[in-house]
């Protein structure tokens, strides 16, 4: 009995080590000292997904961003073939431990899932949302500002990367205006 | 394939069957324990009211435990100097009310009697309008509810006095993991909706508490100060009683007036004396609407009138005085659940505003 009170004691210290160690490897939590880090661990949820459980599907409304712990995530964009009327799914990626998906919608209000995520083996993945970037931010300003920077330089890149694309796709410059 | 999709609705099943029953028990806890109702309404209160002053001692270094300590120390301290101060005053001042009361209802009676008197001339030979007839009875229940039943709101209130500060200030101290704890066992499928919906729920009736209860707050401060100045008699309990049915829209600043005009019709009719007060209840809620109105309350919570007046109505019927000080934020959050379930259920999938 008591052996037990202590496994499980030490396996919550043990767990809340993991969550430090994942939340501070994760790009958009690197900057944080102990102490903010400590009240980011306390607002954050953690789920745990079955095989084929769905995260969240595309078109629902977007409330924050998962990152995943164990297991791997795939996403897929649903489209409907016109000539056909019939429902397909795309398969776009599939997400391993440390990465993210859905950071968008933290600083989106009320946007639209552009993609479904779905469990592809058992997952654990950390679900850090609006409310709780709010939350941060409101308790310790610091945090919230690291927490947001880093956040402004994913969406730079995502931007610079979507410019660099699109500038492929139509590589003639037009003879009157140049782009910046 | 088959098993696990099975094995996912059984576990969903469980996880939302364990998490209704938990909020049953939080509902059944508040609505069937004596005194809980009314405490859980003081705790919410004073939740909101103190909840900016705990973070805001958090964002300057403290810890949670002690940055809630501090404002609940200088909360009692601010309780027991108003006591100390204003507790003898409030006192005489309700005994003088007391005493003074039939006088208050046989002038009022008497004046009332007149007017009905001249109605009567007024409409036609012979008819009389039983205005004085019903307006007794209604005197007689006020009479009995504010004097003979208020001892029994004070032995209750001793321990709501109690119960209040202690369950606001886990509130403050664990209430947001205590909803953590409680979202966690929502199944996945429904977890980022119910995240959604506490936190808009939860700011929106913060923000409207917090709003309502600094005008009321200004309001009675206002009335006191005026009614002072005038030599108004019971000006404390008066000013008190203003800015608590302030709080009910559009009903409450002429609630807040009637004992005024009672007591003012004591000394003899319309005497200048009445008609100041009139006038200072009529500045006060200028100042109220144009002021206050504006910059605290206004687009907090923006409910049609029709939708207030119909809530009140309700909350009158249902629980009095204290169902129509509590129906606009109850109507308010029930806007703000349906808004977000609609949203949720019927949000269009267009590639129009989608985001991964």
């Amino acid at each position: 009995m008591t052996d037990f009170m202590w496994d499980n004691f030490f396996r919550r210290n043990q767990n809340e080590k993991d969550l430090a160690r994942v939340l501070q490897k994760n790009f958009l939590f690197q900057d944080l000292n102990a102490l903010e880090l400590h009240l980011v661990e306390r607002i954050v949820n953690i789920r745990h997904y079955q095989p084929g459980e769905v995260v969240f599907r595309q078109g629902d409304v977007g409330v924050g961003m998962y990152i995943i712990t164990k297991g791997v995530i795939n996403i897929y964009v649903e489209e409907i073939i016109p000539e056909t009327g019939a429902q397909k799914m795309t398969h776009i990626t599939q997400l391993k431990q440390s990465e993210f998906f859905g950071d968008l919608a933290l600083v989106e209000n009320n946007g639209l899932r552009s993609a479904s995520a779905v469990a592809q083996q058992e997952c654990e993945l950390i679900s850090f949302f609006k409310s709780d970037l709010l939350e941060v931010t409101n308790r310790n300003p610091t945090a919230g500002v690291k927490i947001l920077l880093r956040l402004s330089e994913i969406l730079g890149t995502r931007l610079r990367q979507t410019t660099t694309r699109l500038s492929e796709l139509n590589p003639k410059p037009t003879p009157t205006g140049g782009s910046r | 394939m088959g098993s696990v999709r099975r094995g996912l609705i059984v576990e969903k099943r469980i996880k939302l069957f364990f998490f209704l029953v938990a909020l049953l028990l939080v509902f059944l806890t508040i609505t069937q324990v004596q005194n809980m109702l009314i405490s859980t309404l003081f705790a919410v209160v004073t939740y909101n009211l103190l909840a900016p002053v705990v973070d805001f001692f958090e964002r300057r270094g403290l810890s949670r435990t002690l940055a809630t300590v501090l404002p609940f120390a200088f909360m009692t301290a601010g309780v027991v100097v108003a006591v100390v101060v204003l507790l003898p005053s409030l006192l005489d001042q309700l005994r003088s009310l007391q005493a003074h009361f039939p006088q208050y209802q046989k002038s009022a009676l008497d004046l009332l009697h007149q007017l009905e008197e001249k109605l009567g001339q007024t409409v036609g030979n012979g008819t009389t309008l039983p205005i004085q007839a019903r307006i007794e009875g209604q005197f007689s229940h006020l009479a009995e509810v504010v004097f003979q039943q208020a001892p029994e709101y004070v032995s209750s209130s001793l321990a709501i006095l109690f119960l209040a500060p202690f369950l606001s200030f886990f509130m403050l101290l664990n209430g947001r993991d205590f909803l953590r704890g409680l979202l966690s066992i929502v199944p996945n499928q429904y977890f980022e909706l119910s995240q959604n919906l506490t936190h808009q729920i939860t700011s929106q009736i913060g923000g409207f508490i917090r709003a309502r209860l600094i005008e009321s707050i200004i309001v009675g401060l206002l009335t006191w100060a005026g009614l002072e100045y005038l030599e108004f008699p019971n000006a404390l309990v008066l000013a008190i009683f203003a800015a608590i049915v302030n709080i009910i829209p559009y009903l409450g600043p002429v609630l807040g007036f009637l004992p005024v005009l009672l007591i003012g019709f004591s000394g003899g009719g319309y005497s200048s004396e009445l008609l100041w007060a009139g006038a200072l209840f009529l500045a006060v809620q200028v100042i109220d609407a144009v002021i206050l109105v504006p910059f605290l309350v206004a687009k907090i919570v923006d409910l049609h009138p029709v939708v207030v007046i119909l809530a009140i109505l309700v909350g009158s019927q249902l629980m009095g005085i204290v169902g129509m000080i509590i129906c606009i934020p109850v109507v308010a959050s029930l806007k703000v659940t349906a808004a977000a379930l609609f949203r949720h259920f019927t949000g269009f999938r267009s590639s129009q505003d989608l985001i991964i």
